[in-house]
């Protein structure tokens, strides 16, 4: 299987990114499992290359445009890929026999087959436009419910292999740069009040991964007893207020202390410009360093949108898909400084 | 089916042993059994209500073999036939406790009980409000009616299975006849 990096499918939503670039991109998912048949944890490889097949043969009926194909299909740089992209998970990746993925050629929207659920169909849209998002799941979903005979009851909705996901089926998140709010030490306070209303808070990659970059993912926590607009429109309205939130921080932060704010920036230029040498994680930290200071116009040739999608392309399996190489922990370090290092020759400070 | 002890000989019978506290139930050959009853007291059949009898036990091996038989080659492990266990999958309860993972739609009905409870405490709320797949309910509204129609007809209130049996008819001819459990 051949990923076009350049296609623009996987770089659209990085494209798309609002000016200040708070909110990053933001997605809308949606559980569905098939009437009779095991949820893929406890089904047998017969059992999920069969439902893999019922939905392929949904979505080549009413999605055409879809490139359909078992992930095993994908050699593993592309599967790394994919899952940089968020178009498919780390769980999806490891599941063997009848793991699927299907996207539309624009990335907006994506079906991971036999994952947790026998679906988990997924919208995508840039900046907070999770209406947009919705959308895009809601229209694939009925459509696909025309072929496909869902696990539903009047009581508890879209039957899910977790009880977490029953109900609506949905999860809307947002993912939203916080690096204001972190230099002035309120993030915490942040984390803790969404909690409160009952979002969950994590990071980057997802479950149980951290906040590298001061990039967080807020999701609805629930997803039975309020309908689907409730819940997009809730955590679109509240991530717009955390943005408000950082967008506030960030302006203290400029009139409060500009020498600590350019500090970070110099500093994290610095690095990028001349290491040798840089792990993925490391390399995540001063980009979110870059990322802020693009956001508020103090670098020259440096565009937030610019800065996102070098923090796609540095990941290991984008890298090691451009360099069309197979490259240990190590040589990644160094292709990933040697990259970054280019990319930043002609960016200045402009304080 | 094998004896789930030597692995050589065909099961013939089935033994109760307490493995770390839980008591499992083993289907075994004679031989095993009659080692493992010199060590331990051969276990007696389950004993609740809806159980079988001890000789309706044994004399269903043959079929309860083919069942396990085939529990194994679909999920690679042991059943406990004591806990309460989806009648669709087979998964347990202590198996969905362990893992958090249901396994099939069916198992919502199977542990009920339970899982409103965790449900509840999830979401704050039983009842989905939202999207309705219109194919789901009409599948989900004729699966009750046959229900209905089914008790109706054992319990011999035939007027009433008479007017479910015409609405089922009014419904028309059942979409792709997939049928499920949910």
């Amino acid at each position: 299987m051949i990923l076009n990096l350049e296609a623009g499918m996987l770089s659209k939503r990085t494209r798309d990114v609002p000016a200040d670039g708070i909110a990053m991109s933001c997605r809308v998912r949606l559980a569905r499992n098939l009437a009779g048949e095991r949820f893929p944890d406890w089904a047998t490889e017969r059992d999920r290359e069969r439902v893999f097949v019922k939905v392929r043969d949904a979505l080549h009926a009413e999605a055409p445009g879809f490139l359909v194909e078992p992930v095993a299909a994908y050699e593993e740089q592309e599967r790394e890929v994919l899952c940089e992209a968020h178009l498919i998970s780390k769980d999806l990746l490891e599941r063997a026999a009848g793991g699927g993925v299907a996207y539309a050629a624009d990335g907006s929207v994506c079906v991971m087959i036999n994952e947790e659920d026998h679906m988990r169909i997924q919208g995508f849209a840039s900046g907070l436009d999770m209406q947009a998002a919705w959308q895009a799941a809601d229209a694939l979903d009925t459509r696909l419910e025309r072929h496909l005979d869902y696990a539903w009851t009047p009581r508890l909705g879209y039957l899910t292999a977790c009880p977490s996901n029953v109900g609506t089926g949905l999860r809307a998140s947002a993912m939203v740069h916080l690096l204001g709010l972190r230099l002035q030490g309120e993030t915490e306070a942040v984390v803790r009040s969404l909690e409160r209303m009952r979002l969950l808070v994590r990071g980057i990659g997802g479950e149980g991964s951290e906040a590298a970059g001061q990039i967080y993912q807020i999701s609805n926590m629930d997803s039975l007893g309020m309908d689907e607009q409730a819940i997009v429109q809730r955590v679109s309205r509240i991530c717009a207020e955390v943005v408000r939130q950082e967008r506030n921080a960030r302006i203290r932060l400029i009139q409060e202390s500009p020498l600590v704010l350019v500090d970070c920036l110099a500093r994290s230029l610095s690095v990028l410009q001349n290491a040798r040498l840089l792990a993925t994680s490391e390399a995540l930290e001063f980009l979110s360093a870059m990322r802020l200071g693009a956001s508020l116009g103090l670098f020259t040739r440096m565009k937030v949108a610019e800065v996102d999608k070098l923090i796609l392309m540095m990941q290991p399996g984008h890298l090691q898909k451009v360099s069309g190489m197979v490259l240990n922990p190590e040589e990644r370090d160094e292709m990933r400084a040697e990259y970054l290092s280019r990319k930043m020759t002609n960016v200045k400070l402009k304080c | 089916m094998k004896c789930e002890l030597c692995h050589k000989a065909d099961a013939e019978t089935v033994i109760r042993k307490k493995d770390a506290g839980e008591e499992q139930e083993l289907f075994v050959c004679r031989a095993c059994a009659h080692v493992a009853s010199r060590g331990e007291a051969a276990a007696a059949p389950q004993q609740d209500a809806s159980a079988p009898g001890p000789s309706e036990t044994l004399a269903s091996l043959p079929l309860m073999g083919m069942i396990l038989d085939a529990a194994f080659e679909i999920v690679g492990r042991a059943v406990n036939l004591s806990e309460l266990t989806c009648p669709v999958c087979g998964i347990t309860r202590s198996e969905y406790r362990k893992s958090s993972r249901l396994g099939c739609p069916a198992c919502y009905e199977a542990f009920a009980k339970e899982l409103d409870t965790a449900v509840l405490e999830m979401h704050r709320s039983l009842q989905h409000v939202g999207k309705t797949p219109e194919k789901a309910r009409a599948m989900w509204q004729r699966q009750q009616l046959e229900n209905a129609l089914n008790d109706a007809v054992r319990e011999q209130r035939y007027e009433e299975a008479i007017a479910l049996r015409d609405q089922i008819r009014r419904l028309g001819p059942p979409e792709g006849q997939q049928g499920g459990p949910a």
